[in-house]
C-alpha cells in the first residue's frame, strides 16, 4: 500500500484564516448560465493587446482564434464560445493586486460555449521528447493560470533554462472561499496527473511534487493511481495561511529560498497550478484550445454559489447576479476589489461577493510587532511602514522589503488598521523600478530584470 | 482585418487599491488597551485589599486626570494620534500603581500631568513616545516632592515605615491609621503579628529598605543580621530570627506587605500578565528575561557579610549555598516592583523594541540594571529608573536588531538538511 500523501513542516509567522467554503467544497462543477455578450480580453498577460484577426461582424466559431499574440510575452486569443463579432472594446482584468484596462473583442448572439466537454486523447505524448512537448506548447498559445499570467511556453522556457530541479503543483488554496483547484483534483485528478507529467516532461524536471491541504487529501483517491504511474511526489501540508504563496511553499517542500528580488526559477524550482495543467494535458493530448477555466463563485448574498466553468471574458456580473457586496476578482486577502463589469480571464481563479470588514480609518502604529510576528517572510514590518512615511526606498531595500510575498497578513493583523500590505507593495515596486533602471546600482540582484511573479 | 482605435489598443494598468486584504483580525488598538487596562486592575484590587480605600482613590484620581490632561491637550493641539481615550486611562492605572496608597491628591494630579504632557502628548502620542508615560510622571514625581519637601511643604513619598492593612480591617481600613513599629519590636507577618488595638494596621519598613543594609555600605545602620543563614532560618520556622523585619514568603507572594499599590501582589500581577501573554499583548521573551536577569544578578551580586566584625563581600548563591542563595534571590525578586516593571511597565508596545528576540535582550538588560540599581543604590524606584533607562536605548536596539529575511543571505553559512 503506497503513502497516499507525505507530510512536511511548517513555518515560522502565518494566522489561521475562517475557511468559508462549505457551501462550494462538495458541489461538482458546473456551467455558466448561457451569457448574452463575452468581453474576451486581448491581453491576459499583461502585454500590449493581440492584434485582431477577425472583422467586426463576422461569425466565429468555437475555439476560432480571434487575434494573434503581440510578441512572445503574448498569447492568442481564441474565441471562447460560437457567437458574432460585435465591438472592438476594452475590457477590465485582474494582474496580480493589479487591474488592467486592456482591449477585448466583443462577442454577442452566443450560441454554445466550449465547455469542460469530455475530451478524447487524440496524440499520444508519452512517446515524444521534450523538444516537441515543447513545440506543442508553444502552439498552443496558452496562458499559465497564476495571478500574474503569462504564456505557459515562457515558463517552460525560464525553468529550462535555469535547469529546474523541482516542479511544484500549487493547489493549497488556503484563502478563504475558493475551491476551484480543489474541484479541479476530484474531479479531474487524473487529467491533471497527465498535464503535470506533460509539464514536467517539457521543463525536464528532476522532481515533481503535488502539494495540497492536508485536510482534504481523503477526496483525491482518484489521483493517486496516477500520479504514482508519473513519479509525482504527493505532499499534504498543514493549513496555515500563506502556505500557497509560492517562496512559502518552496521554502516548506525545499528548504530554499526564492533571493531577493528573485523569482522561484533562480532556485531550481517551478511552481505552476493545477488550472494550468489541465490545460496543458487538454492542449498536448485532445488538442483543446484553453477558452475558459473553473472558477469559483462565492460570497454573501450569491444567489448559486459553487465552481463553474467560465469562458473568459463572462463578466463578475453576470457571475453574481444581483448582489450589494463588492465584486472582488481572486481570494479575498491577496484579489482585487472591482467593479461588476471586470471579466474573467486567466488570472481569475474566484469571483466573489464579499464585505469588507469593517474598520476604522488608519491610524498611528502603535509598535505591537504583530505584523512582523506573523509575516511569514519575517520583514520587519512596523519599520518598512515608517520608511515608508519617511520616504526611504534605500532603508527599506536594505531591510529586504522585496521579499515580500504580498500575503496580506500584515494588514490582516495591525490593529492600527495600517494598509501595511500595499505600503510595503508600493515600496518593492519602487525597489524594482529602481534595479531595472538603474541596473549598475543593484549588487544583491540574481536576475534585476525580474518582476518576480507575485 | 480591423484595426483597433488608437485609444483602446494599449494595455493601461490601473494601479493598486489599497482595499486588500479584505477581511481584518477583530483586534483594534482600543481592544489592546482596554484589555490591559482589565489585567491592570487585579493588582489595583489586591492593592485596594491591602490598602483600604485610599489606594481606589489615588487610583481614581490617577485615571481622571489623566483622561482629563489628554483632553485638554487635545483641545489645544488637535494632535490626531491622541483621538481616543482608552490610553489615557491605562496610563492612569498604570501610574496609580506605581504609586504609594498614602499619595496626596496633588501629588497624583501633577504625576499625570507629566505622564500625560511631557510623557506622551508632545512625543506625538501613542506609538511616538520614548519613555513610558506612567514612568515618566513617577519619576518626576519622585524627583520634585522631596525638593517640595525641602522648601516645607508637607509630602513624603519615602517614609522609614509604610502602612499595610491588619487582617480584620482589609479593604475598609483606612491607612492613616496605622501603628508604627515601635523600637525593638518584632514584625511577625502579617497573619500572626499582634492586632492592633484602635488602629487599622500598621507601619513596618519596606522589604527593600530592611535588604538594604546587606548591599549598600552607605546605610548608616548595622546590617538586621550577620550572615545569610538567617534567611534560612526564617524561612524554615517562619519565626523571627536575627532577619526580624521581613515578612514570611507567603506573605510576600500574597501581597501582605507594604509597597506601591500595584506592587505587591506577585501571585496576581503574574496571572494577570500570562493573561497578557496568553492574548499575545506581551511576548513571553521580556518579562521572562527579564526576572530571570534580575534573579540572576540577585544571586551573584556580592552582599556585605559581617562575620566576626569583618566586613566581607561574597557571592550569595555560593558562600551560602544554593537554598539559602535561591530564597534570598526570591527575596530580592519579590521585594520591590521587579514583577510589576517585568508585566505591565516594561512590556508597554511602544517603548520596548519590536522584535521578539530584541525584546529579550531588552528584558534581560532592564532586568540586570533594576537589580543593580536595587541593590547598590537608594534610589527610592530603582525598577521605574532601570525601565526608563533601557526605554532609552529602544530606538538603538531596534536599528540594530535586525534578522535576516527570507531569501537574504546568511551571515553564517547554516545549510540545513535537504529533503
Ligand atoms: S510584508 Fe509582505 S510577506 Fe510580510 S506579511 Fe506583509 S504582505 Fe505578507
Ligand atoms: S501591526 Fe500595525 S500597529 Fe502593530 S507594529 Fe505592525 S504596523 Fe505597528
Amino acid at each position: 500500500m503506497h503513502v497516499m500523501f507525505h507530510r512536511y513542516g511548517q513555518f515560522a509567522g502565518g494566522i489561521d484564516l475562517p475557511d468559508e467554503n462549505a457551501s462550494t467544497i462538495d458541489q461538482p462543477i458546473g456551467m455558466v448560465d448561457s451569457v448574452a455578450t463575452l468581453r474576451v480580453p486581448l491581453a491576459p498577460c499583461g502585454t500590449a493587446g493581440a492584434s485582431p484577426v477577425v472583422d467586426v461582424g463576422t461569425n466565429v466559431q468555437c475555439g476560432e482564434r480571434l487575434a494573434a499574440a503581440p510578441g512572445p510575452g503574448g498569447v492568442d486569443i481564441f474565441a471562447p464560445a460560437a457567437g458574432r463579432v460585435a465591438a472592438l472594446t476594452t475590457a477590465v482584468v485582474r494582474h496580480g493586486r493589479d487591474l488592467l484596462a486592456c482591449p477585448a473583442i466583443e462577442l454577442t448572439d452566443i450560441h454554445g460555449g466550449c465547455g469542460m466537454g469530455a475530451a478524447r486523447e487524440v496524440r499520444d505524448w508519452r512517446t515524444v521528447s521534450s523538444n516537441t512537448i515543447r513545440q506543442q506548447l508553444a502552439e498552443g498559445q496558452i496562458a499559465t493560470s497564476r495571478p500574474r499570467p503569462e504564456p505557459l511556453i515562457r515558463w517552460v522556457q525560464r525553468a529550462v533554462a535555469t535547469a529546474c530541479q523541482d516542479l511544484i503543483v500549487n493547489a493549497m488554496e488556503n484563502q478563504p472561499y475558493i475551491t476551484a483547484d480543489h474541484r479541479l483534483l476530484v474531479e479531474y485528478g487524473p487529467q491533471v496527473m497527465q498535464g503535470l507529467a506533460i509539464l514536467a516532461l517539457a521543463c525536464e524536471a528532476r522532481q515533481v511534487f503535488l502539494a495540497v491541504d492536508a485536510r482534504r487529501t481523503r477526496d483525491y483517491a482518484s489521483l493517486v493511481e496516477p500520479a504514482i504511474q508519473y513519479s509525482v511526489n504527493r505532499v499534504a501540508l498543514p493549513h496555515k495561511y500563506p502556505i500557497g504563496a509560492d517562496p512559502i511553499l518552496i521554502k516548506v517542500l525545499t528548504r530554499r529560498e526564492v533571493p531577493l528580488g528573485g523569482r522561484p526559477t533562480d532556485i531550481g524550482a517551478a511552481v505552476i497550478d493545477a488550472s494550468t495543467c489541465l490545460a496543458a494535458y487538454r492542449w498536448v493530448a485532445c488538442g483543446q484550445r484553453l477558452t475558459g477555466r473553473v472558477v469559483t463563485v462565492n460570497g454573501d448574498g450569491v444567489a448559486r454559489p459553487g465552481n463553474v466553468f467560465v469562458p473568459f471574458g463572462t463578466s463578475c456580473h453576470d457571475l453574481l447576479g444581483e448582489t450589494d457586496a463588492p465584486c472582488v476578482l481572486g481570494g479575498p486577502m491577496t484579489g482585487r476589489q472591482v467593479d461588476g463589469d471586470a471579466v474573467v480571464s486567466p488570472a481569475c481563479e474566484s469571483v466573489l461577493a464579499v464585505t469588507p470588514t469593517p474598520h476604522a480609518p488608519p491610524s498611528q502604529c502603535i509598535r505591537c510587532g504583530w505584523c512582523r510576528d506573523h509575516c511569514p517572510v519575517r520583514l520587519n514590518v512596523a519599520m518598512l511602514n515608517d520608511m515608508y512615511e519617511l520616504g526611504d526606498v534605500a532603508q527599506a531595500e536594505h531591510l529586504g522589503v522585496t521579499a515580500c510575498v504580498g500575503c496580506g497578513v500584515c494588514s490582516y493583523v495591525c490593529p492600527a488598521r495600517l494598509p501595511l500590505t500595499d505600503r510595503v507593495r508600493r515600496l518593492a515596486g519602487t525597489v524594482r523600478h529602481h534595479r531595472r533602471s538603474m541596473p549598475l546600482l543593484s549588487d544583491m540582484a540574481p536576475s534585476p530584470a525580474a518582476e518576480a511573479d507575485r | 482585418m480591423t484595426q483597433p482605435a488608437s485609444d483602446i489598443s494599449t494595455t493601461v494598468s490601473l494601479g493598486y487599491d489599497g482595499h486588500a486584504p479584505l477581511f481584518r483580525a477583530p483586534e483594534k488598538i482600543r481592544t489592546v488597551f482596554i484589555v490591559t487596562l482589565v489585567a491592570a486592575c487585579l493588582p489595583l484590587a489586591g492593592g485596594i485589599l491591602f490598602f483600604g480605600y485610599r489606594a481606589a482613590w489615588v487610583a481614581a484620581i490617577a485615571i481622571a486626570s489623566c483622561a482629563v490632561f489628554e483632553r485638554f491637550y487635545f483641545r489645544v493641539t488637535h494632535t490626531p494620534a491622541l483621538l481616543g481615550r482608552s490610553h489615557a486611562y491605562l496610563t492612569g492605572m498604570l501610574l496609580a500603581l506605581t504609586l504609594p496608597p498614602f499619595t496626596p491628591w496633588w501629588v497624583v494630579v501633577m504625576a499625570a500631568a507629566f505622564a500625560i504632557i511631557v510623557g506622551k502628548a508632545i512625543f506625538g502620542g501613542v506609538g511616538h513616545f520614548l519613555w513610558q508615560p506612567a514612568l515618566l510622571g513617577r519619576f518626576a514625581v519622585a524627583v520634585i516632592v522631596p525638593i517640595l519637601a525641602s522648601l516645607g511643604i508637607d509630602a513624603n513619598l519615602t517614609p522609614d515605615q509604610w502602612p499595610l492593612l491588619a487582617p480584620q480591617h482589609m479593604l475598609l481600613g483606612d491607612i492613616g491609621d496605622v501603628q508604627p513599629m515601635r523600637p525593638g519590636e518584632i514584625y511577625r507577618g502579617w497573619q500572626d503579628h499582634d492586632l492592633p488595638e484602635d488602629d487599622d494596621g500598621w507601619a513596618v519598613p519596606l522589604p527593600t529598605q530592611t535588604l538594604r543594609p546587606l548591599t549598600v555600605a552607605t546605610v548608616d545602620v548595622e546590617p538586621a543580621f550577620s550572615s545569610l543563614a538567617a534567611v534560612r532560618e526564617h524561612i524554615d520556622h517562619r519565626k523571627p530570627a536575627a532577619l526580624t523585619q521581613l515578612p514570611p514568603v507567603g506573605d510576600m507572594l500574597l501581597g501582605a506587605r507594604p509597597g506601591g499599590i500595584g506592587e505587591t501582589c506577585a501571585v496576581v500581577i503574574v496571572v494577570a500578565g500570562l493573561y497578557l501573554i496568553y492574548r499575545n499583548y506581551v511576548k513571553w521573551g521580556l518579562p521572562l528575561c527579564f526576572l530571570l536577569a534580575a534573579a540572576a544578578v540577585a544571586a551573584v551580586a556580592p552582599v556585605r557579610v559581617d562575620v566576626g566584625g569583618e566586613r566581607s563581600v561574597s557571592w550569595p548563591i555560593i558562600a551560602e549555598g544554593l537554598d539559602v542563595g535561591l530564597a534570598y534571590a526570591t527575596y530580592q525578586v519579590l521585594s520591590g516592583a521587579v514583577l510589576l516593571g517585568a508585566f505591565f511597565l516594561a512590556t508597554e508596545m511602544t517603548s520596548r523594541p519590536v522584535l521578539g528576540g530584541a525584546q529579550m535582550l531588552f528584558g534581560a538588560g532592564a532586568g540586570a540594571t533594576a537589580m543593580l540599581l536595587k541593590l547598590y543604590t537608594t534610589l527610592p524606584i530603582p525598577t521605574y529608573v532601570a525601565i526608563l533607562i533601557w526605554n532609552t536605548l529602544t530606538p538603538t536596539i531596534d536599528m540594530v536588531w535586525r534578522p535576516r529575511v527570507y531569501g537574504q543571505r546568511h551571515v553564517l553559512r547554516f545549510r540545513r538538511k535537504q529533503h
